[in-house]
C-alpha cells in the first residue's frame, strides 16, 4: 500500500506539473496585447506598453519565464494578481474564496448524498410504483430543464414566498446560504438518485440476491446489507473527488447568487488575462482532481474487500 | 406678471411635491452593480474606470467638487484663484481635515504636501504605470519630463523616489500646509476644473511611508486612508461593499446615508428581482423589463417608471478614412467613398436614426438625439447659454420630441445622387460595402446593429450602401481597430475637465493627443487632399479657439464655430446620448450632475423616498430643477 501510495504521489506531481506547464506555455503564446485592458491600450503608447511588459519579465523567452515560474513555485510564491485585485498576492486572493465555496459545497454534498441515496434506495425497492415514477419525474425535470431556469424558479419562490435573501451575504450567512445550497443540491441529488436506483436494480437482479432471499433473509437485510453495499461501490469512487471539488465552487450558482467563492475565479481570471491567478487555480484544480481520484480508489478498497490496489495476480 | 406666474408655478410644484416631501427618506441605501464591474484597485490615483471611481469618489475628496447643476464647488480647497490669466493657480486648502482608516480612526491631517505625493505617484512611471498621467503631463510644467525621468530609472530607484527631485522638476508647490500652487505650461483658464478629477487627488505621505510603494499598489479597503464622506467598512469581492458615513468628515452641512451597500449581482434581471422583493432601492431596467412594465398599465411599477438623466457621454459615428480588407489590403472603394463630402453628407442628412435611438430609449427615443459632438452642460457663456446651444444655433438645428430634425430626405437624396456621380467618375462601383463590428456574444449589440442596418436600407437604399454586421470575440481594439477592419465605429466620449478642448482636441489633425481622429478615424493615414484640407481647417479653428485665454465667452464661441465646421462637413456624425429607464427611490435631480470629472456618483445630498418615486414625481422634479436653474 505504501509503495502504491508513493508511486501514485509521484505520478500525481508529474501530472500536475505537466498540466501547469502546458497551461503556462499556452498563455505565453497569446499576443502580449492581452495583458492590457482596452483602456490601457487606448492610453498607453507602444513604448509604455513595451516598458511595462519588460518590467514584468513578460518579454523574456517563454522558457526563461517557465524556469522562473518553477523557481517561484518551489518557494511557494505564486505571484501577484494583475487584474482581479491589482498587486495583491495570489494566495491572498484565493485564500478568501475557497472556504466559502467549500462550506456551501460540503453542505450541499451532504444533503444531496443523503437525500439522493435514500430516495434511490426507495425507488429501487418500490420499482415501478408511484414513488418510483415521482422520483424519475424529478430526475428528468432537473436534467431536462436548463439550469438557469431552475435557479430562477428557486430564486423567485425562495425570495417571494419565503422571504429569503436573493443573494449570498457575508453579514447573514445562514439565511443567505439557503437558496444557493438548494440550487447546488437539486442537480446532484437527482444524480445520486438516478445512479443509486440503477446500481441497486442491477444488483437486485443478480443471483446472490436471489440466493439470499431463498435463504430467508429479510427484505431489509437484503437491501441494506448486500444490495446497497455493492451498489454503493461505484458511487463511492467519486465521493472524495466530489468532496474535494467543492473547493472549486460552482460557476453557475456562485455567479447567480453572487457567492464570493472560487467558482467564477478561473473564468474571470482568463477573461481578464490575469495569468498568475490562472496558473494558481489550475495548479489547485489539477491537484484536487488527482488527489480525489486517488482517494476514491482507496475508499473503494475499504468498502469492497475484493478490490486490491496493488497487483496480486489480478485486479487493479 | 411673469414673476408672479413663475412664483405660482413653483408653488404649485411644491404642493404637488408635498406628498413626496413627507415620504420617509432612505437612511441606509442599498444599490447594485453587475459583477462584470467589480473593482480591481482601491488606488484612486491608478484607477481609470467608473467601476472604481464611482465608489472611491465617496471615500476620498479632491480639491474641488460639483453641485447638481455641474458648477464647481469647494472640496478640500476652500478657495482657488489665478492672477495671471490661468498660468498659475493657487488653491487654499481648508484646515483640520483628517485622514482616517476604514474604521474612522484618525491617522493624520490633510496637508498640501499630500497633493504633491499624489501627483508624484501619478507621474512616476514605475509607481502608477502611466495611468492618469496624460492630463497633468499636457498641462503642468515639467510633468512630462519627470515622467520620462522616472521611466529611465531602475525600478527600485524609481519606487524609492521622494519629493525632492519631483519638486525640482514639476510645476506644483506646497507654499505652506494649506496653500498649493500649480504652474501650467501655458495659460489654462479651465485648469481648476481638473481639480475635480482624480489625477490631482491627494494621498497621505504618511500612508505611503507606512505601506511602501508595493503596498500602495496593492492597497486594499482596510489599509487605505480616507478623507471623504464615507469609509469602506466591508468589501467582499463579487459580493458586496459597504460604505459607512465618516463621522470625522469635514463638511457637516451635507446629507449622507448612514450606510451605502453596493451588492454585486450577476445581471440586471437579478437586480430587478431584488428590487421587487425590496432588497434594492433602485434598478435600471433592461429593455425586456421596461417593455413588460410599460405595456401593462396594471403592472405594480407601471406608474413608477422614471427616465434617468443623460450620462455624461456623447456618442458619435466615427468614420474610418483608412480602412483595410481582411487580407490587409486597402479597402479602396470605401476609402474613396468616405473621403467624398457628398457621401458623408448623404448620411448626415439622409439618415433618420429614430428607430436606432429606440434601442437606447424604447419609450422616448427622440430624447436621446444628439446633434453635437460635445455633451451638454459642459460649459456655458456668461449669459448662461450652454456651449452646445451655441453650436446648435450655428448648425441650424434644434431638438424636437416629435421628429428627428437633422433628417432631411430631400437633401439626403440630393447628396446621394451627387456622391454616386462623383464616385462613379472615380471608378467606384455601388453599392459600397461597409463593415460594422460588434461583440459576437453580445446579443443586445447584435440586435441594435440589425436595427442600424435596416435604417441604412430604409434611408439610403441597398443600391447605395450595404452594411455588413461582423463580429469580434473579445477585444474591439485588438481584433478590429488594430488591423483597421471597420468602416465606422460608434463611440462615446465623456470629458475629464471642463473645456471644449477636451472634446474637440480628440478630433484634430496631426496632433499627438488627438485620440479619436488618429486611433479610430485614421485621418493621419488618409490621402485625399480635400478631406485633409477640411481636417486642417477644423484643426486651425480649434487652435485659434484654444489660444483665447483671456475671454471665456470668446473662447467658447470660437470653439463652437470649430465644432459646427466639423459637424457640417460630417467629419464625425453625432448620434446619441444615453438615457435609460429606472425604478428608484432616489431623485436624480438632487445628485451631482457634472459633464466632466469623477464626482457624479457621490452619495451626498440625495433626496430619497423609501416607497420609490412615481413617474409624476419625476416630471415635477425635472420642472423644479429647470425652474431653479433659471
Amino acid at each position: 500500500m505504501l509503495l502504491y501510495t508513493m508511486k501514485r504521489l509521484l505520478q500525481s506531481i508529474v501530472t500536475v506539473l505537466l498540466v501547469v506547464t502546458i497551461v503556462f506555455l499556452l498563455l505565453r503564446l497569446l499576443p502580449t496585447d492581452y495583458y492590457f485592458t482596452e483602456e490601457q491600450l487606448i492610453k498607453l503608447t507602444d513604448q509604455q506598453r513595451h516598458d511595462q511588459l519588460a518590467a514584468a519579465g513578460l518579454l523574456d523567452s517563454p522558457f526563461v519565464q517557465l524556469f522562473r515560474f518553477y523557481e517561484d513555485l518551489a518557494n511557494l510564491d505564486l505571484g501577484t494578481s494583475r487584474r482581479i485585485q491589482h498587486g495583491v498576492p495570489v494566495t491572498q486572493v484565493i485564500g478568501g474564496k475557497f472556504l466559502v465555496s467549500m462550506r456551501l459545497g460540503l453542505i450541499s454534498l451532504a444533503i444531496s448524498l443523503f437525500l439522493g441515496v435514500v430516495m434511490g434506495v426507495l425507488q429501487a425497492r418500490y420499482k415501478d410504483k408511484f414513488g418510483d415514477h415521482v422520483g424519475t419525474a424529478y430526475t428528468v425535470f432537473v436534467n431536462a430543464v436548463p439550469t438557469l431556469i431552475t435557479y430562477s424558479l428557486v430564486l423567485v419562490i425562495g425570495a417571494r414566498l419565503f422571504k429569503l435573501p436573493s443573494m449570498y451575504s457575508v453579514r447573514n450567512v445562514a439565511r443567505s446560504s439557503i437558496l444557493p445550497v438548494v440550487c447546488l443540491s437539486l442537480t446532484s441529488t437527482a444524480g445520486y438518485m438516478l445512479w443509486t436506483r440503477r446500481y441497486m436494480v442491477d444488483e437486485l437482479n443478480k443471483d446472490y440476491i436471489k440466493l439470499a432471499r431463498l435463504k430467508g433473509l429479510s427484505s431489509r437485510k437484503v437491501m441494506y446489507r448486500h444490495v446497497l453495499r455493492n451498489a454503493f461501490v461505484p458511487l463511492a469512487q467519486y465521493l472524495p473527488y466530489s468532496m474535494l471539488l467543492t473547493i472549486g465552487g460552482s460557476l453557475l450558482v456562485e455567479r447567480f447568487f453572487s457567492v464570493p467563492g472560487m467558482g467564477t475565479l478561473l473564468t474571470d481570471a482568463i477573461s481578464r488575462y490575469d495569468t498568475s491567478i490562472v496558473q494558481a487555480v489550475v495548479i489547485l484544480y489539477a491537484s484536487l482532481g488527482v488527489l480525489g481520484v486517488f482517494l476514491g480508489d482507496v475508499l473503494m478498497t475499504l468498502i469492497d474487500p475484493r478490490i486490491r490496489l496493488t497487483s496480486k495476480g489480478n485486479t487493479r | 406678471m411673469k414673476r408672479i406666474f413663475a412664483l405660482l408655478l413653483t408653488l404649485a410644484m411644491m404642493l404637488s411635491l408635498a406628498g413626496t416631501a413627507f415620504a420617509e427618506p432612505i437612511t441606509d441605501f442599498v444599490t447594485y452593480q453587475t459583477t462584470a464591474n467589480e473593482m480591481e484597485t482601491f488606488n484612486i490615483l491608478y484607477s481609470q474606470y467608473a467601476k472604481e471611481l464611482d465608489v472611491l469618489t465617496n471615500c476620498i475628496d479632491g480639491l474641488l467638487s460639483n453641485d447638481n447643476y455641474g458648477n464647481l464647488v469647494p472640496g478640500l480647497a476652500e478657495t482657488w484663484e489665478t492672477l495671471d490669466g490661468g498660468l498659475t493657480w493657487t488653491f487654499n486648502l481648508r484646515k483640520g481635515v483628517k485622514w482616517v482608516d476604514y474604521q474612522a480612526n484618525e491617522k493624520a491631517e490633510v496637508v498640501a504636501e499630500d497633493f504633491l505625493w499624489g501627483l508624484e505617484w501619478v507621474l512616476n512611471e514605475k509607481k502608477n504605470l502611466a495611468a492618469n498621467m496624460s492630463m497633468p503631463s499636457e498641462m503642468l510644467v515639467g510633468a512630462q519630463e519627470y515622467f520620462d525621468y522616472t521611466k529611465e530609472l531602475p525600478e527600485a530607484d524609481a519606487l524609492a523616489l521622494g519629493l525632492e527631485k519631483f519638486q525640482e522638476m514639476v510645476g506644483i508647490k506646497a507654499v505652506d500646509d494649506y496653500t498649493l500652487v500649480f504652474t501650467c505650461k501655458a495659460p489654462m483658464p479651465y485648469f481648476a476644473t481638473l481639480g475635480s478629477y482624480n489625477c490631482l487627488y491627494p494621498v497621505s505621505g504618511k500612508l505611503l511611508a507606512e505601506l511602501g510603494a508595493e503596498g500602495m499598489k496593492a492597497v486594499s479597503y482596510d489599509t487605505l486612508w480616507y478623507n471623504g464622506p464615507y469609509t469602506m467598512t466591508t468589501y467582499v469581492q463579487n459580493n458586496e461593499k459597504v460604505l459607512t458615513k465618516n463621522p470625522t468628515y469635514w463638511n457637516k452641512d451635507i446629507q449622507t446615508f448612514n450606510t451605502v451597500t453596493v451588492k454585486m449581482v450577476d445581471s440586471v434581471d437579478i437586480a430587478f428581482q431584488m428590487y421587487q422583493t425590496g432588497e434594492l432601492d433602485n434598478v435600471t431596467l433592461n429593455e425586456a423589463n421596461l417593455q413588460t412594465i410599460y405595456r401593462s398599465p396594471s403592472h405594480e411599477f407601471h406608474n413608477h417608471l422614471n427616465e434617468a438623466r443623460p450620462t455624461k457621454y456623447s456618442y458619435q459615428i466615427h468614420l474610418v478614412y483608412d480602412k483595410k480588407l481582411e487580407d490587409g489590403s486597402p479597402d479602396v472603394a470605401w476609402n474613396t467613398a468616405i473621403a467624398n463630402e457628398a457621401f458623408r453628407l448623404s448620411w448626415y442628412y439622409g439618415m433618420d436614426f429614430t428607430n436606432y435611438l429606440g434601442r437606447i430609449n424604447a419609450i422616448n427615443p427622440l430624447n436621446c438625439t444628439n446633434y453635437c459632438y460635445t455633451a451638454a452642460n459642459l460649459v456655458a457663456t456668461s449669459d448662461g447659454k450652454d456651449y452646445v446651444q451655441h453650436v446648435m444655433d450655428l448648425i441650424g438645428l434644434q431638438p424636437s420630441s416629435e421628429t428627428y430634425t437633422r433628417f432631411d430626405a430631400e437633401k439626403g437624396a440630393a447628396y446621394k445622387q451627387q456622391a454616386m456621380e462623383e464616385l462613379s467618375a472615380k471608378g467606384v462601383t455601388f453599392p459600397i460595402q461597409m463593415d460594422y463590428y460588434v461583440q459576437g456574444s453580445n446579443q443586445s449589440a447584435l440586435d441594435t446593429a440589425q436595427v442600424l442596418k435596416q435604417t441604412f436600407i430604409d434611408c439610403l437604399g441597398e443600391d447605395y450602401v450595404v452594411m455588413n454586421i461582423k463580429t469580434f470575440v473579445n477585444s474591439l481594439i485588438k481584433e478590429v481597430r488594430a488591423p483597421q477592419l471597420a468602416s465606422f465605429y460608434i463611440n462615446g466620449w465623456g470629458a475629464d475637465y471642463g473645456d471644449p478642448i477636451n472634446y474637440l482636441g480628440q478630433e484634430t489633425y496631426g496632433k499627438d493627443n488627438a485620440f479619436y481622429s488618429s486611433a479610430y478615424s485614421k485621418i493621419d493615414l488618409a490621402t485625399d487632399e480635400d478631406l485633409i484640407a477640411q481636417y486642417k481647417e477644423f484643426t486651425a479653428l480649434v487652435d485659434a479657439a484654444a489660444a483665447i485665454n483671456d475671454d471665456l465667452d470668446a473662447r467658447y464661441k470660437a470653439f463652437a464655430v470649430a465644432e459646427a465646421y466639423m459637424i457640417e462637413h460630417a467629419l464625425v456624425i453625432p448620434l446619441y446620448v444615453n438615457i435609460s429607464w429606472q425604478l428608484t427611490g432616489v431623485n436624480d435631480y438632487s445628485k451631482i450632475f457634472a459633464a466632466y470629472g469623477i464626482q457624479n456618483n457621490r452619495y451626498i445630498n440625495w433626496e430619497t423616498n423609501k416607497q420609490g418615486y412615481t413617474t409624476e414625481d419625476y416630471v415635477n422634479f425635472a420642472k423644479v430643477y429647470e425652474e431653479n436653474r433659471k
